[in-house]
Formats: structure tokens, sequence, C-alpha cells
């Protein structure tokens, strides 16, 4: 995404994550001097939708939440805003989970023009897809492909053997604690030492989001990006992956995945 | 070309520049504080190695009556350094960022610096009057620092606002800038990170939990977006010198608040609106989290703040003209005329404009300073600072 005053195309979400990667190694502290003389910003984000930005910015809000791991500390201000904004958009989600048909059925699209990636999907399809409303048989079935990469074996058995954190997600959160700054006082290494993942219900996980118990977690919606990137992170994401997997992302990244 | 601040044969140029040339900047070097002290003869700068230096304006020499007078090299001296805090784990930037000057009331000059943990009080007097020119040698021989620095008084901290909830898992608002009233000592005002403003009274109570005034802007529903919230969170306010108004700097914007009116601004600036489409980006690479700096002119009929690419902007609040210039090492000869600057937002670039996508967003114009009196300004760039003032003609 930071070109050089290059064009760049945004024409399906495949491009956003590769622009996503190089950004990675160009960030600053907030006023770190300049490294290879100076980076620009890509062409405009108009054509983005509504959903592509809100994958991004979703991303990335957890990247830079995490980046704290990396030794960068974040500011007190800097964590409230990224907080603040990843509610804003689980709210988002959870909105318009309401609106939109369910996601097995917008997966069962696998063409590129799938609906989900459609900008007039919002305005023309309140209700259901063109998927859902034509049923005919261009439909595949009804159950998601899932990839090989698509860890469903850790979810599963996540689910049916209950075990507690692995320490990379209890340091953590701890870690973020101690990044927030003179203000935090909480101790939340002991709240996390024997919670059992069983505990964490469906519902219960989005309304602590909401409340704003949502800490740096160590885990990726892009599951290949994050093994390469951050190995050390990566123990702790099937346990954790298994939770959202039941949450709204999973459409989201169902539908990257199908598109890598 | 009409000018802003001074009307239309004024013009801005080139005055001085301090700092390294070197193309690597050495990170302790970058400026974090600009501030002209009361009467404008003294321009103190913070940086990030916790160093404080100042400088001084000397009057125009008589063989030289054209010329305003140049700042040079007053005092320097090591205000803050960094500290580790062992029991939270957290090291404390000796980074300095802000200095206030006291008003003067004798020979020696006040001022204050502070860092993220402790404000300091420095006393700067000339130790000897007459060190100028000779006997600036001790009995040892080695070189008599002509200047006694002072620190006064670190002081434990009094907490007049906390806005800290009770369960820190509910925080969604921190305080982002405060400044005392210039005349009523007991009234401030404090910013937050969801764009208002809330001005309190010490006299109603000790702990200023309700505020007097409270400023906020409705939002425009139409231009929400994810990125509202954190371009909305103020980055300095700034009160004007009659007392009456107070200006806040969000990411895109400057606002001019009538104290008597608190549902929306008197007037409105874009500093940058061609961000706008590009607050994805500008998100990603950390950019949107840049804290700008905002300042009156003496007789507050103008203000100034930073943008990108050593951009800076100047607005005229009675013409309403503004003006876009650059701090650059090209356009730095002695006395040279600024030449105003343009970024092309729409498909055809003219000539002189330069397109948002070559803009340099590692340069930025975060900290400036207007002299108390007259049109001279400090633009800090990163780690040089720029002296402009008028063309006296």
């Amino acid at each position: 995404m930071l070109g050089r005053g290059v064009k760049r195309k945004w024409s399906c979400l495949a491009d956003l994550e590769a622009e996503a990667l190089p950004a990675e190694k160009q960030k600053n502290g907030e006023e770190g001097p300049g490294d290879e003389g100076g980076f620009h910003v890509a062409p405009s984000e108009s054509d983005m939708s509504h959903l592509q930005q809100r994958q991004l910015v979703l991303g990335l809000c957890l990247e830079k939440l995490q980046h704290y791991q990396a030794g960068v500390e974040l500011s007190l201000r800097r964590s409230v805003l990224l907080i603040n904004t990843l509610r804003q958009i689980q709210e988002d989600m959870q909105s318009d989970g309401v609106e939109t048909c369910t996601s097995e059925t917008l997966l069962n699209d696998v063409n590129a023009d799938s609906c989900l990636l459609r900008d007039d999907v919002r305005e023309d399809m309140p209700v259901t897809c063109p998927g859902c409303s034509e049923g005919d048989g261009d439909d595949l079935p009804l159950s998601p492909p899932l990839s090989p990469e698509f860890p469903s074996q850790e979810a599963n058995s996540s689910a049916d053997q209950p075990r507690s954190l692995p320490p990379a997600t209890i340091s953590s959160f701890s870690d973020a604690v101690n990044a927030m700054g003179y203000l935090s006082d909480l101790a939340l290494d002991d709240i996390f030492e024997d919670i059992d993942t069983s505990m964490y219900e469906t519902s219960d996980l989005p309304s602590a989001w909401a409340a704003g118990s949502l800490w740096p977690i160590s885990v990726s919606l892009w599951a290949d990006e994050d093994v390469k990137m951050r190995p050390s992170s990566h123990a702790s994401a099937g346990s954790l992956q298994s939770c959202l997997m039941d949450l709204n992302e999973l459409d989201h990244i169902m539908e990257i995945l199908v598109k890598s | 070309m009409a000018g802003v601040a001074g009307g239309n044969d004024f013009q801005w140029c080139f005055s001085q520049v301090k700092g390294a040339i070197d193309e690597d900047v050495a990170e302790a070097d970058i400026i974090s504080t600009v501030e002209f002290n009361y009467s404008g003869e003294l321009l103190a700068t913070g940086d990030k190695g916790g160093r404080v230096v100042i400088f001084q304006h000397e009057q125009e020499s008589k063989n030289r009556p054209h010329l305003r007078g140049e700042y040079n090299v007053y005092s320097t001296f090591q205000s803050h350094e960094p500290e580790f805090d062992y029991l939270k784990s957290l090291e404390i930037e000796e980074k300095i960022n802000k200095i206030r000057w006291l008003p003067q009331q004798n020979a020696a000059h006040f001022l204050l610096s502070t860092n993220d943990k402790t404000i300091k009080l420095w006393k700067i007097s000339e130790r000897d009057k007459r060190a100028e020119g000779y006997n600036l040698k001790d009995e040892d021989g080695r070189l008599r620092d002509p200047f006694r620095i002072t620190s006064l008084r670190v002081c434990p901290i009094t907490h007049i606002v906390d806005i800290k909830p009770a369960n820190m898992e509910e925080l969604t608002e921190v305080i982002t800038a405060a400044e005392c009233h210039p005349h009523q000592c007991n009234v401030f005002v404090y910013s937050s990170s969801k764009g208002t403003i809330r001005l309190c009274d010490m006299r109603a109570a000790a702990l200023c939990d309700r505020h007097s005034k409270f400023f906020e802007e409705p939002e425009d529903p139409s231009s929400r977006s994810f990125f509202s919230e954190i371009i909305s969170s103020i980055s300095d306010v700034k009160f004007s010198h009659s007392g009456r108004y107070m200006m806040t700097r969000d990411y895109l914007s400057v606002k001019v608040w009538d104290l008597n009116m608190e549902n929306r601004p008197v007037e409105t600036y874009q500093v940058h609106e061609y961000l706008r489409s590009k607050l994805c980006s500008l998100y990603e690479n950390d950019c949107i989290f840049d804290k700008f700096e905002c300042c009156w002119n003496g007789s507050d009929s103008a203000i100034m703040t930073g943008s990108y690419n050593n951009f800076f902007r100047m607005f005229d609040r009675n013409t309403r003209r503004d003006i876009t210039l650059e701090a650059s090492r090209e356009s730095s000869k002695p006395r040279a005329t600024l030449k105003p600057r343009k970024v092309s937002t729409g498909g055809k670039r003219k000539k002189d404009e330069i397109s948002v996508d070559s803009l340099d967003f590692n340069k930025k114009i975060l900290h400036t300073a207007w002299h108390p009196k007259d049109n001279v300004i400090a633009v800090a760039a990163t780690n040089n600072l720029y002296i402009f003032q008028d063309k006296i003609n």
C-alpha cells in the first residue's frame, strides 16, 4: 500500500492483502526519522468497498495492538483509539450480520464477482444475496468448502478438550496492560491464568469485546501471513482462533481462504 | 503576491536555519517543542534527547539596519534524562514534550520543561554581566560557563482532573492537551481524544471533575468512517492572546472557538482536506496518529499550523486568505522570499503543484511558534529549526 507514487488497483481483496504486507516493514515510531527517504500514500481509496475497508482496518488494528511484542511501546492515547476502532468495527459487523444472508451461502459463490465483494450488495440486497434468491443449479452445496489451511481440526479439538490458555497468550495480555502506561493497574495475568477456553461461549466473547476487554490478542485473521510473519505468536493462535471462528469473522476468513 | 497577516505587501522570507544538514537524522536531535518567551527575545527548543536549547535575539547591528536581527544560541542544557520505572517495567522517555516560559520579573529567566513524568522549573541567569569579551576563564584556566542554570524545584504533581474510570477496561477517552487561560489563572481547558474540550474553574472545586463548559461540534453523519474518532482527536489547544477565543487542532482541521459558544466552533480551517480520501493509508503507516500543534500570531489575527512534506499553513482570520509554505533547505537563501506551495487535488497537476501521492509523510511539521509581537516565526522540521520573518521593505 505504501508505494512511491505507483498507481495500484483496488480491484479485489487479494490485492489488499498484498499491499498490507510491505507496509509492515515501513512502520516507524511516532516521531521517528525517515527510512530510505520518505514514504507516500496510495492512490485514492474510494474504490474500496465498505466491507473491504472494514476487513483491512480490522487486521491493521489487531496488528498495531500486537506491536508491543516487537518492542514498540503503544501510548495510552493510541491504545484507546485503536480499541475504540475495534469496537466500532465489531458493532458494524454485528449490525451487518443481521442484514445480510448467512455466511455459508455467501461463501458458496466462488466467482470473482462474489456478492460480498460487490459494492452494491448492501443497497440492492438487504436480505439475501443473488446466490440465495436465485436458487438455480449454479449454487454449490451449502457446506462451505474448507481449504487445507483452515484449522477446523484445531477448532474441533479445542472445543472438545478444554485447556487453559497457552502462556504466550497470557504474557501477551499482561504485556498489553503494561504497554498501557501508568494508569493501568490491572493484574490480567492473574485473571487469565486458569481460564478454560470452554468458558468462552460464542455469545460471551462479542459482549466482552463490546465491553472493551479486548486486550491485544495473539491471533491474526490471515492465517497464512501470520505463520510467516509472527511465528512466536502463532502458538496461541489456535485456541483463540477457535473462539473467533464462531463469530462473524467466519465469513470473512472463509472468503480470504477461498480467494487464496 | 498577497500574503497573510499583514496585508497585500506582506511576504515571508527565510531568515535562519539551525541544525544539522545530514540526511541521517539522529533520533535525539528531533525537535519536540518550540516556544518564544513573552517578549520574543528568547526562543527555546526541546528535543527527543532531553536537551533544551535557548536562542537569543540579537539586535540589528548599526552596520546592517535592514536586517531584523538574528537568533543565536544563548544557552544549552540537558533538561531530562531517560528513566526506567522498574515497578512497571517501563522506560520513561527523556523527550521534552513542552516548554513554557514564565513572565520575566528580574534579570533571570525562568522556564518550565517537562517530559512524560516530570516537570522541571529552571532558572537561567547570567553569572557575570561582564562575561562578554573577557574574564571567561576561572582560576584553573577552564572556560567559565557564563550562565548558571539551576534546576529549582521538582514538585509532586497534584491532580486536578482525573477521568480514569474505576474499571480500566472502560477507558474510552483520554486527555490529549491542556492550557491555562492567559488572564484568568484559575481557568484552564483540556481536550480529549474524542474531540471534546472542557473548560474548568479551579475555584469551583479542588478536583475539577465537573466542567464549567463543554465544547463539542456535532458530528456530520455523512462523513462518518472507521477513522472518524481518530481524526477528531484533538492534538493541541491554545487560547488566543486576548483570552476570548481558543483554537483546537485535530488531524485535518483547525477550529477557533468562542468561549461563550459551546455547541460549535466559530471558524473552521481545513489544513489538508486532500488527505481525507487517504485515511486508510495514513492509518496503516501510523501518520493518522501524528499530533500537530497550532499557534496564534500576536494580534490573534492569524493562525499557523504544520502539515506534511515540510509544509506549514497560515490562515488570516480577517481576510480568510490562507497560504502554504515550505521549510526546506532549497529555499534557504538569506532573505529569500518564500514561494507559496500548492497541493494538486484534481486530475491535472499544474506546473508548480505537487500531487498528494508525492508528498513525503516522513517530513512533518508538528511544532511551530509565532513571535508574540513581530512577524517572526519558528518552524521545527524534524531536526532543523527554521526562522522566517517578514520582508522589511
